[in-house]
């Protein structure tokens, strides 16, 4: 073949159940200017989900259909307005409803979001309700918080109203301790924790 | 500041190719190797309107992809897609359904490169 790992070798593995991860972590396009960190697909989470026999499902991008490619980097205050969260209501409830199919069929769910971020965040978020404005800030200004972003937010409050329960995962590329060996043992934490049942 | 490493080039790919059955094609390895973004279309055992929705997230997604001059590709197919691009005026970009990672390789490096980006940030001599 000429071309190891392309075939899907790995794919005789049960399917422990489906990952819904956030749009950037398979498309790195969508970022915010000077937010990509490669090309396209980000592989560290996708190579952990395969290895791990996970179904892999795209979230869409909240913030790239409704702010666009140039945007600026911005706080979840700024972004935490009526609009944004009727936007976000609505593409929660089209991924809840796929989320909904999965789990009627026993199939077990993981959210995959990113960490730091206003929209993804699962269990960091940034915030800084004194941002706004012409963007001139320090560099280093802490932002980051403890808490979700606000598509992760309102996805969850969906999922509950569902019944559904889903793990949660987060990539940290934007965290300033970031370590993939460490990101990696995290996630596979999750999964496996799902694979037994906790939640 | 780092370097923003975007490749500008996406892949609208079924769901068969980036959860492959066995022996199947994984396009997410190629497609990672080779830089390029993906863009998942929703499986076929979905029922047709939540297929639907998603279909018109990724199309409103491809839109703002598309006013800036991002290349597009779709790998296999998905029906319903053709129609969801075209209510927003995108036609379907060029495809494939390969059998193998040497022909997916193959149909995506014969593209031509993507027109340079209008982000001053991103072609300033200055950066990074």
């Amino acid at each position: 073949m000429g071309h190891p790992g392309t075939r899907s070798d790995r794919s005789n593995r049960s399917k422990q159940g489906v990952a819904f991860v956030a749009h950037c972590l398979l498309n790195q396009n969508s970022k915010v200017g000077d937010g990509a960190h490669c090309a396209g697909v980000y592989s560290p989470i996708v190579d952990v989900l395969r290895e791990q026999g996970w179904r892999i499902e795209q979230m869409p991008c909240p913030e790239l259909a409704f702010t666009g490619l140039n945007r600026f980097w911005a706080v979840r205050e700024q972004l935490d307005t009526p609009a944004y969260r009727r936007h976000c209501r609505r593409l929660a409830a089209a991924v809840a409803d796929m989320i909904a199919v999965r789990a009627e069929r026993g199939e077990d769910i993981v959210l995959i979001g990113v960490e730091g971020s206003p929209s993804m965040g699962v269990h960091i978020t940034s915030s800084d309700p004194a941002r706004g404005g012409r963007p001139e800030w320090p560099e280093g200004t802490a932002e980051l918080t403890s808490g979700e972003g606000i598509f992760i937010e309102e996805l969850r409050q969906e999922l509950g109203r569902r019944g559904i329960v889903p793990g949660l995962g987060g990539e940290t590329h934007a965290l300033p301790d970031h370590d993939e060996a460490t990101q990696r043992t995290r996630l596979e934490s999750v999964l496996d924790d799902r694979g037994r049942g906790e939640q | 500041m780092r370097p923003d490493d975007r490749s500008f080039r996406i892949a609208l790919v079924a769901d068969g190719y980036v959860n492959p059955p066995p022996g199947g094609l994984d396009a997410l390895a190629v497609l990672a190797a080779a830089g390029w973004g993906v863009m998942q279309l929703p499986a076929d055992d979905y029922p047709a309107g939540i297929a639907a929705r998603v279909l018109a997230e990724v199309t409103e997604q491809a839109e703002e992809f598309s006013r800036h001059g991002y290349d597009f590709v779709l790998i296999g197919q998905r029906d319903g897609l053709a129609g969801a691009l075209g209510a927003a005026g995108l036609a379907v970009p060029d495809q494939i359904t390969p059998s193998d990672a040497a022909e997916l390789l193959a149909f995506l490096n014969a593209r031509p490169a993507p027109p340079p980006s209008t982000w001053t940030w991103l072609n300033s001599a200055d950066a990074p």
